[in-house]
């Protein structure tokens, strides 16, 4: 069944880019660019892989489904892949190679604030410009600093923690305990969740505590949590240090679901948290700067290729950000596929003024960029762990 | 002041059991550098390794929560790979990458150690596990959680300071009782004279290595044990923490290392609990500076002589 629709759909796209290419003037070979790179970024290795595989696969497959319906006039785009393993230096090496090759046009990635916020600068100053999109950097500062090359298709923490601290609201927490583990990301989430709750719900009482990168014993912080009484926790987390902080919650007493309501981010909307907790995570809540794309209908047939190419199972073990990261690549491909080419080259400055004055068409749905390279309104997916997988519950918004 | 008494017990015994993880491992970087006065900075992930073999063996053994041979058996098993491999492996890392550069400049062994350190994290990271690994410890160990009064403690916690607390005394008793407990004195006081004794020193700091690597290895299982996850930086944050606790001690003094180990798991507890846990790794390293500035040679230390 799925054979024929990807025919059919290749077919569409293929006919579609022939017919851009013909009223653009030329013919599509006079426009065909003579090498088109783009690389995909993001921790794929290292302690963060299990966000980073998942959408690695996903940016694989957005390049092959876009190749196999004619490429940018014809020509293959060519994936580099950059594991920056979380580090803003290893990327900073990276880049530097791609920002010296000026055919390659755009990266999708880098996925971590902390590394978007470490290489930006490098690849403003760059000349030209190279442009990025990325899949799930949500800190603020990643679009608020007035560079041209930053662009996203998930939400900002400004936009989730709202929605996380509204949820909690509705669901009727009185005493929250709002965490963080000392990293671009987390601690501005925290921040935004802690704050947001002051503002709205005043009569709720907050106690904030900080977790380290890496860290495996909570029991000072439990011991806090148990004796402040709290009825919700909010851990903003990449996610490796979740499990073990569920279990000792457990241990504690404190049984989540029961006596206490737990509600982390994305980086905890990860099936492995069960396990590894053996079992503690269960009914835990996790919010998600994308929208599960389970739950979007445009997003099926992707799904259905998705699980051709890598395994019926492999949607389980994708991670949170296989959909954003495939919506990334359509936005960057097509930012490229609509630039102009001149002697055989697209140029990276056009790669950016495209992306801010496009519409673009993703599994997600349309993206149109404001001056900042933001997406206005953007759905917070909401996971629960169940059984042996974060099964999505609905999109929020705050 | 009421919060601080209907909290303080708890805090402590939560310190006092983090401080004997600590402890163990402190000893390590002490009983090293007593002998050889060389800091080695890959002995936080010859812990982390020992808690890797743990966990294999344990995977081994234990598929799906259900364990295939009784569980004390298991655990044998573990502390056995877990003492054993470490061990060995710190006794190969003291021949390969310490050895050569016994006579060399003092920076040179410093340099390989933090070498091997990222070595080790590197080849467990590739070839091993990126993610964090699952210790089954519930297949394992009692689950029961211990209240005494308002004091919680779950079972494997209380076991870990138990455990640490026998093996930090027996490694005391051998230093200060036995006969080669006494060469290594000797030859922590002074290498050449020990060898113009007849003590052969190669064997008393291999035996250092393996002593002080098993420890960090048995380490390693407790904690997996405990915590039920190992991952490959795990060994980072902790060596330092033994390192300071060590140094806190006074380096170079096997008891100095066990108290500075508890002292500094009270510290981080008591600061976390009743100041601020953001700040929980500042003051530890404050208090470093304080010992140091203070009492430079740690609470537990000779003073050092002046050398030419």
């Amino acid at each position: 069944m799925a054979k024929p629709k990807i025919l059919v759909l290749v077919a569409m796209a293929t006919v579609g880019l022939t017919a851009c290419g013909n009223t653009g003037g030329g013919t599509p070979t006079a426009n065909k660019p003579d090498k088109v790179q783009i690389a995909a970024e993001g921790p794929f290795t290292g302690d963060e892989a299990s966000i980073g595989a998942g959408a690695l696969q996903a940016i694989q497959l957005a390049v092959k489904d876009f190749n196999k319906a004619g490429g940018v006039h014809g020509t293959n785009v060519k994936l580099l892949v950059w594991d920056d393993n979380h580090s803003p230096q290893t990327a900073a090496t990276q880049q530097a190679a791609g920002i010296s090759d000026s055919t390659v046009l755009g990266i999708v990635g880098p996925m971590n604030s902390g590394v978007v916020l470490g290489t930006v600068q490098g690849l403003q100053g760059a000349n030209p410009p190279l442009p990025f999109v990325t899949e799930s950097a949500s800190n603020v500062k990643v679009t608020e600093q007035g560079n041209s090359v930053a662009h996203r298709v998930n939400a900002r923490d400004d936009q989730q923690g709202p929605a996380d601290a509204k949820f909690m609201i509705d669901q009727g927490a009185k005493k929250v305990e709002v965490m963080d583990a000392k990293s671009d990301y987390s601690t501005a989430l925290a921040d935004i969740a802690a704050k947001y709750l002051a503002d709205h719900a005043p009569s709720i009482t907050v106690q904030r505590d900080s977790a380290q990168h890496g860290q495996t014993d909570f029991r000072t912080i439990v011991q806090r949590i148990k004796s402040f009484k709290a009825d919700w926790v909010f851990f903003a987390d990449e996610g490796t240090e979740t499990a073990p902080f569920v279990k000792q919650l457990k241990d504690a007493g404190l049984t989540i679901g029961q006596n206490i309501q737990f509600l982390g981010t994305d980086g905890e909307d990860d099936p492995t948290i069960i396990t590894n907790s053996q079992g503690a995570y269960l009914g835990a809540y996790a919010s998600n700067i994308t929208p599960d794309p389970t739950l979007v209908a445009t997003a099926a047939d992707m799904i259905t290729r998705f699980k051709n190419e890598y395994g019926a199972d492999s949607i389980g073990k994708a991670g949170p950000f296989y959909g954003s990261a495939y919506a990334a690549t359509q936005v960057l491909l097509q930012a490229i596929a609509n630039s102009p080419v001149n002697n055989g080259k697209i140029s990276r400055a056009d790669v950016i003024s495209h992306l801010a004055s496009d519409t673009f068409q993703t599994v997600l749905g349309p993206v149109k960029y404001d001056s900042k390279g933001d997406v206005a309104t953007v759905a917070i997916g909401l996971f629960q762990a169940k059984g042996t997988d974060m099964v999505a519950v609905k999109s929020i918004t705050g | 002041m009421d919060y601080f008494l209907q909290n303080f017990p708890q805090q402590l015994v939560n310190g006092l059991e983090t401080g004997s993880l600590y402890a163990l491992i402190a000893l390590g970087y002490t009983l090293v550098y007593g002998i050889l006065e060389m800091l080695n900075f890959a002995h936080g992930d010859v812990y982390m390794v020992g808690g890797f073999l743990g966990a294999g063996v344990a995977g081994l053994f234990v598929h799906n929560g259900v364990a295939a041979v009784p569980a004390g058996l298991i655990v044998a098993l573990m502390a056995l790979a877990c003492m054993g491999g470490a061990g060995l492996l710190g006794v190969g890392i003291e021949r390969i990458a310490y050895r050569p550069l016994r006579n060399a400049n003092r920076l040179a062994p410093l340099i390989t150690a933090i070498g091997v350190s990222l070595f080790l994290r590197s080849i467990v990271e590739v070839q091993v596990s990126p993610a964090p690994v699952l210790v089954p410890s519930n297949a394992l160990v009692p689950q029961t959680v211990i209240q005494v009064g308002s004091v919680t403690t779950p079972f494997m916690a209380l076991a870990l300071f138990v455990a640490s607390v026998v093996l930090m005394l027996a490694l005391d008793v051998f230093v200060f009782r036995t006969r080669f407990g006494t060469a290594m004195r000797a030859t922590a006081q002074d290498r050449e004279a020990a060898t113009f004794m007849g003590i052969d020193v190669d064997r008393v700091i291999v035996a250092t290595f393996l002593i002080g690597s098993a420890l960090a290895g048995m380490g390693g299982l407790l904690f997996g044990l405990t915590f039920a996850t190992v991952n490959f930086f795990m060994g980072f944050l902790i060596g330092i923490k033994a390192f300071a606790a060590a140094v806190i001690g006074g380096i170079g003094n096997v008891r100095g290392a066990m108290v500075g180990g508890l002292f500094l798991g009270v510290l981080e507890s008591m600061v976390g609990g009743f100041i601020s846990t953001a700040f929980q790794d500042t003051f530890a390293f404050l208090a470093l500076i304080v010992v140091l500035l203070v009492r430079p040679q740690g609470l537990f230390g000779q003073p050092l002589p002046d050398r030419a």
